[in-house]
């Protein structure tokens, strides 16, 4: 079946709004993402589903991937949204093939707005292993009743890039995180997270 | 169904662009997100705002309720619906438990809204700090600093004129504990409905090109002094001359025949399920 960029794509978008206005709430966008046909280069078929939904010629974007020249060439040809240097880039996908240290560096050059106009922000799009089983976070903020717990599968110190890049509300990135089975999370700068450490 | 329009009216780079603008202002509660506004078939101040985000948001299996000024049946609440039905083909209801996404001018519905749905509210003047500052530049810096103290003088002065914050509907409040925002003309009453909302809230001035929101369990405090406490508009010991309901917003009437002051629900829908339930009890005949 192919994806129909009317109603597929609308309702993706209401899957992520749902996702971003309640974080740690996942949305799932499988049905969407199993009607895309041919993908350009290896990674979940929901990132492409995102980037049609979201991307257009009005913005830009970066790839951090293996294969980011292919995957940027893909993208700009799907949605004619222009790559550019990561300081400047409205959205930034990190695929699961980037190299290690790619998320933490995407977070920290990404940009956060001014106080002006704080939406002036980049999205983070980050392809994770699994955002069921893994490290348990525990989340609060607009959007959460009191708090909540996930369970994301993500190398690396992002938590931490994220604390350092948010601190001066209303600047800040917004996250979301889609795993391989087109689970999505979204992590809005609102939302703070605490890493719950088993200690052994 | 009019297929001789996209679905939903716009076409999808229109749609693109204000869901972008909608995402952002989720991500930051009570920030206004400069949007493009298209124009609509309607004039712009008529609800357009609303409208856009209803049709960026809507999709086949919606049920859409429309409401103006606590009416379902009012000639823009109508036409509205009429627009969106014309153009999606979507189920339109009433009754605002059924509603998935409700669109509404100046009030937030009786019945508590639920997680499953979305209340898009219209909006005149989306900023706050207007009133005393002209200048988009200027407020916008005023928020960029959090430098409010002109809406709490403005509160302040009504106070020393007379006697009470005299705000009637468009309170200001403060979200997320950073920006102050205009909930949109809905009367006092309605404000603490929108603190910890189970609902999200997503509010669009099409006029002003504006889009904020604030996200489910989000706080919301209105704007008010210690000595000077915040208090919504009351209607004690009043009662509903339809449906007899209490605690709820009312419209003042004047009977024509006695010339005494009677009072009705606001909220029409609220009105007539509730008549209906009573009768189906066998209280009124």
């Amino acid at each position: 079946m192919k994806l129909d960029v009317v109603h597929d794509l609308q309702s993706v978008y209401r899957k992520v709004v749902n996702a971003t206005s309640r974080p740690g709430m996942i949305s799932n966008l499988s049905d969407e993402a199993l009607s895309v046909e041919n993908i350009p280069v290896q990674c979940a078929a929901s990132i492409w589903v995102l980037a049609l939904t979201l991307l257009d010629q009005e913005v830009t974007f970066k790839v951090y991937s293996a294969q980011a020249e292919k995957a940027s060439r893909a993208i700009n040809q799907l949605t004619y949204a222009k790559p550019v240097e990561i300081n400047e880039a409205d959205f930034i996908f990190v695929l699961s093939d980037a190299e290690e240290g790619s998320l933490e560096e995407a977070i920290e050059l990404g940009k956060h707005g001014t106080l002006m106009n704080p939406h002036n922000s980049a999205t983070i799009i980050v392809e994770a292993e699994n955002v069921n089983d893994g490290v348990e976070l525990l989340l609060s903020g607009p959007g959460i009743q009191t708090s909540t717990s996930v369970n994301v599968c993500l190398t690396g110190d992002w938590i931490a890039s994220r604390n350092q890049k948010n601190r001066e509300y209303p600047l800040g990135i917004d996250l979301m995180i889609i795993d391989k089975e087109h689970q999505l999370l979204s992590l809005p700068r609102t939302t703070q997270i605490i890493e719950n450490r088993v200690v052994v | 169904m009019n297929t001789a329009y996209n679905f939903a009216f716009f076409d999808e780079g229109s749609k693109r662009e204000i869901r972008r603008a909608t995402l952002k202002a989720i991500a930051i509660p009570g920030y206004q997100v400069p949007f493009a506004s298209r124009e609509m078939p309607i004039g712009r101040g008529w609800g357009t705002g609303g409208l856009q985000l209803t049709l960026s948001l809507i999709g086949k299996t919606d049920v859409l309720k429309v409401i103006d000024q606590g009416s379902d049946e009012s000639v823009n609440a109508v036409n509205i619906k009429k627009l969106v039905r014309d153009t999606t083909g979507v189920e339109i209801t009433e009754l605002t438990r059924e509603a998935t996404l409700i669109q509404s001018r100046h009030r937030i519905p009786e019945v508590p809204l639920n997680k499953d749905q979305i209340l898009i509210l219209q909006v005149p003047i989306p900023e706050p700090l207007r009133f005393y500052e002209p200048q988009e530049s200027v407020t916008k810096k005023h928020h960029a600093e959090k430098e409010y103290s002109g809406a709490w003088l403005m509160l302040f002065e009504q106070i020393i004129k007379y006697g009470s914050m005299t705000t009637g509907a468009d309170h200001p409040v403060m979200v997320h504990d950073r920006y102050v925002m205009a909930p949109s003309p809905i009367p006092r009453f309605d404000n603490p409905k929108m603190n910890h909302s189970e609902a999200l809230i997503l509010l669009g001035a099409g006029r002003e090109k504006k889009v904020y929101a604030i996200p489910p369990y989000t706080k919301v405090v209105s704007l008010d002094f210690h000595d000077y406490p915040f208090e919504p508009e009351t209607f004690q010991d009043k009662q509903c001359r339809l449906c007899g309901s209490t605690g709820v917003f009312f419209d003042e009437l004047v009977d024509e025949t006695t010339g005494g002051t009677v009072y009705q629900c606001n909220d029409t829908s609220y009105c007539i399920e509730t008549l209906n339930s009573v009768e189906a009890l066998g209280g009124v005949k």
